[in-house]
């Protein structure tokens, strides 16, 4: 038996050999001519909100989805950040930031067989807004819209009533995607269940929530941005979604040929990325643009927070590096600032983030938290505790927990239900609150931290007066700023005062992790790190 | 007969009653409310919409109302039979239930036939079998089946038949090959009761004085199990199944999350995470609407197989 055990073994790695020689041949003609057909089976996690119209989505998963559907005004170069055109060919933006005229591409087709004209684009932005509190996304995106206003069949000018440089990065994405006018004549709730029409190189068939979507290739399809090779039609005669919530299952899928494509939310272990890779596949990955996953204080007077000695001391106690480490694996990106480092205009904090117990230590004593025999520190009797709400204690909240106590912090871990830690976080009841939000756009941080337009608790709480007016002027100049320039200023002197205050702990960049069989060829991110199969083929005929 | 058949489907209706209104006072209880819960869930806080935003959503699922209100409103759409529309979905209830409700039944059904079949033979081996060591082996079988949480079960099943031997798929619900190993999954610890109670009534029943005449006829070990032995060991085993059967909506639960199959048990599953209380209830419904019938036929076969109940009854 042994020795049988041994004969497979030599077999499997013999087999893995002849894969791994294949995957270079396939390599190898990766930059001549992709091969036309085949079904792209990709297996997301779940599918929690249950919705196919992009205007109404926040899943990151299903905007995957959304974006082989429906094309979006302009597009956001991965790379650069840059927006480039794409059903708009060019556009002009008012000094003020207030209002945005596009011209359209024309020839462009939705699915239904209507044509893209200013009309429709009209359309489509008043509905999202009609939508309100359903397309919570569209909220900010479109935040102190005014109207949208038909100037020929190719030219529509969309006016706001407060400035919103934002606004051009918003066009790029799926929440503001623009679909038939048709589309629009349906309720929202049947929006949610498919009955959808876009411009995009897919047309969307099936949509049965968190277990099946099917998508088809449109031949007709000829107007991608200049950030996708393929000119034409997709290569891919159809896209399969499915939703396997075992990582261990969806892992043995996509090693065992069932799936092409396995796309959790959390990022693949190291043990399941080398299982990947013996079997031929590859594991392509991006941090999500946006905020970075990280703790906000709550500085009400009398919390331990309020004290900028005791924050700062917090912020040079968390050993970003070991986290990634340990959490995730060695060479996991290490997190340098409120914004993942996809986020255009980030700018990296690193000295200020960096690990130095003992700069925290004469901080702490500074404040007068002294330690006592039992290896807590205590001010006036009372202990330093921080209460932080978690849905579950998670290896890396533990990990957290154990690097403050060694200089002497007691972080709680309060295990809560989602809607009761909404509630803890509303009402103030913690010391520290996650917050993180996908967008390739530094104003996202303001529906975390602007006092001026977030009502969230890590808006409220995390600012005295005087540092949130700071913070909320500096959010204003990043959304009255057209000029690249001038943004990138406004939004680095917040990112630089933000880490300062210790108004955030960035805690680790969110990396998309996707496992690809070795069939798959051509695979591409978009800006906000979401799937763009217009490039994607499959190399050999094996099924 | 008539009458204590009516009685015992009046006391049916009671049960369900009882199931409806616990359900939905527990689902109350929880903290939150639907609508923050579903947000939260998603990538977005629900504190960044207004009060009056929150007001509107809550107010399009009647969670606005005070809460004997909302109870009442239900129950008097449930008499109607009318089950509703789910909070999450946007879509009636019924249709949900219908679409689910087939899957779970084939997967059910299987995972008993298996129970069954597989149970059964592992008792009739265990007291027939000639070889010490086997008869050892298999009465202590059961007993590692059991203490097998299904979860682990299923996860060694795709891992050597869906994955290294490639027979069966380990995920989705088309076709038949996708049913075998949830079915599997679900009927190792079933099957693994059912042997262990019929085991020990086939114990008693080849204790009986009577065994030894049959034996003295000339009927071999196996057929004197399979012959006498099963008849008389049968109610008890009966009785198990009913138990099994009716958690078959909890057991589906492992296993289609596992399998990522389409059925009742992950509909409920992932209800009872959403807060989607007229999902949630229905399920509760269905599901405890079948143990009701169940209980209802294992005890209108139990005369059947055993006479004594009946010889009982008229005596009494």
């Amino acid at each position: 038996m042994k020795k049988l055990g041994h004969l497979l073994t030599l077999l499997l790695l013999a087999v893995l050999g002849l894969a791994a020689c294949d995957a270079n041949a396939g390599g190898a003609d990766r930059d001549g001519s992709p091969a036309a057909g085949g079904t792209l089976r990709v297996a997301f996690w779940d599918d929690a909100q249950r919705c196919a119209d992009p205007n109404q989505v926040y899943w990151i998963e299903t905007r995957s989805v959304n974006r082989q559907v429906a094309d979006s005004l302009t597009d956001q170069d991965p790379a650069t950040g840059a927006i480039v055109p794409w059903l708009a060919t060019d556009w002009t933006v008012s000094g003020d930031a207030r209002e945005y005229t596009f011209n359209l591409r024309g020839g462009v087709t939705f699915s239904d067989g209507a044509p893209l004209d200013a009309a429709a684009v009209k359309t489509a932005l008043d509905a999202t807004v009609a939508l309100g509190a359903k397309s919570v996304l569209g909220l900010t995106y479109l935040a102190g819209y005014a109207s949208a206003t038909v100037v020929d069949p190719d030219t529509v000018t969309v006016r706001f009533n407060q400035p919103n440089a934002a606004f051009l990065q918003a066009t790029s994405t799926t929440t503001l995607a623009i679909l038939s006018p048709a589309t629009y004549r349906e309720t929202p709730e049947r929006r949610c269940a498919g009955r959808i029409a876009g411009s995009g190189p897919f047309v969307m068939d099936e949509f049965t929530a968190g277990t099946r979507v099917h998508l088809t290739r449109r031949k007709d399809y000829a107007w991608p941005s200049s950030l996708v090779r393929n000119r034409g039609a997709a290569h891919l005669d159809a896209i399969t979604f499915s939703y396997i919530k075992e990582d261990s299952v969806r892992v043995g899928s996509l090693t065992s040929g069932a799936i092409d494509v396995a796309w959790p939310r959390e990022p693949i272990s190291e043990p399941d990325q080398k299982l990947i890779r013996a079997t031929g596949g590859r594991v392509e990955s991006r941090p999500l643009p946006g905020v970075s996953y990280q703790l906000v204080p709550n500085v009400t007077d009398g919390r331990p927070l309020a004290d900028r000695r005791v924050r700062q001391a917090l912020q040079k106690l968390i050993d970003r590096r070991t986290y990634a480490d340990t959490i995730y694996w060695p060479g996991y990106p290490v997190v340098a600032g409120v914004f993942d480092s996809t986020t255009p205009y980030f700018a990296p904090q690193a000295p200020a983030l960096a690990h130095d117990p003992d700069g925290a230590g004469r901080l702490l004593d500074e404040a007068g938290w002294r330690r006592e025999p039992d290896g807590y520190r205590y001010r006036d009797g009372r202990r330093l505790s921080l209460v932080d709400p978690v849905t579950a204690a998670l290896p890396g909240d533990q990990l957290l927990q154990d690097q403050l106590r060694q200089a002497g912090i007691d972080l709680q871990l309060r295990v809560v239900t989602a809607a009761q830690r909404v509630d803890m976080f509303a009402a103030g009841d913690f010391d520290l609150a996650l917050a993180f939000l996908t967008r390739a756009d530094p104003s996202v941080l303001g529906s975390a931290l602007d006092q001026a337009v977030s009502r969230q608790g890590t808006a409220r709480y995390s600012q005295d007066a005087g540092t949130g007016e700071r913070i909320s002027a500096l959010f204003a100049q990043g959304l009255r700023a057209i000029d690249p320039a001038q943004r990138g200023r406004a939004y680095a002197d917040l990112q630089r005062y933000v880490v300062e205050q210790a108004v955030s702990f960035p805690i680790c960049e969110r990396v998309q992790a996707v496992g690809l069989s070795r069939r798959v060829q051509g695979f591409a991110f978009t800006s906000e790190s979401f799937l763009r199969a217009n490039d994607v083929w499959l190399s050999g005929a094996d099924g | 007969m008539t009458r204590y058949v009516l009685g015992r489907i009046a006391t049916a209706l009671g049960t369900l009653w009882a199931v409806y209104t616990v359900t939905f006072v527990v689902l109350y209880l929880l903290p939150g409310d639907p609508v923050t819960q579903l947000l939260a869930a998603g990538d977005v806080a629900a504190e960044s919409l207004s009060a009056g935003q929150l007001a509107d959503l809550q107010a399009r699922y009647g969670l606005d109302r005070p809460i004997h209100d909302q109870y009442a409103h239900h129950l008097w759409r449930l008499a109607h039979l009318d089950l509703g529309e789910s909070f999450t979905r946007n879509v009636p209830v019924s249709g949900l239930l219908a679409d689910r409700l087939g899957p779970t039944l084939a997967l059910g059904a299987l995972a008993v036939l298996l129970a069954v079949a597989g149970g059964g033979a592992i008792a009739v081996m265990a007291v027939s079998a000639r070889s010490g060591v086997a008869r050892f082996l298999l009465r202590r079988l059961p007993a590692a089946g059991v203490s097998f949480p299904p979860f682990f079960v299923g996860l060694l099943l795709i891992q050597i038949f869906a994955f290294r031997l490639g027979w069966f798929p380990a995920v989705g619900s088309d076709g038949w090959r996708t049913l075998v190993l949830p079915a599997v999954t679900m009927a190792a610890p079933a099957a693994a009761m059912l042997a262990q109670v019929l085991t020990r009534s086939l114990d008693r029943t080849l204790a009986e004085p009577w065994v030894v005449t049959v034996r003295a006829t000339g009927l071999s070990r196996f057929a004197v199990v399979t012959r006498h032995g099963l008849r008389n060991a049968a109610p008890a085993a009966v009785n198990v199944l009913g138990l099994l059967l009716g958690a078959t909506v909890a057991e589906a639960v492992v296993a289609e999350t596992l399998f990522s199959r389409d059925g009742l048990g992950r509909l409920v599953q992932e209800a009872v995470l959403d807060q989607d209380v007229p999902v949630v209830q229905a399920v509760v419904l269905v599901a405890g609407a079948a143990v009701v019938a169940i209980n209802l036929v294992v005890d209108l076969i139990h005369p059947m197989l055993d006479p004594r109940v009946t010889a009982m009854r008229r005596a009494g």
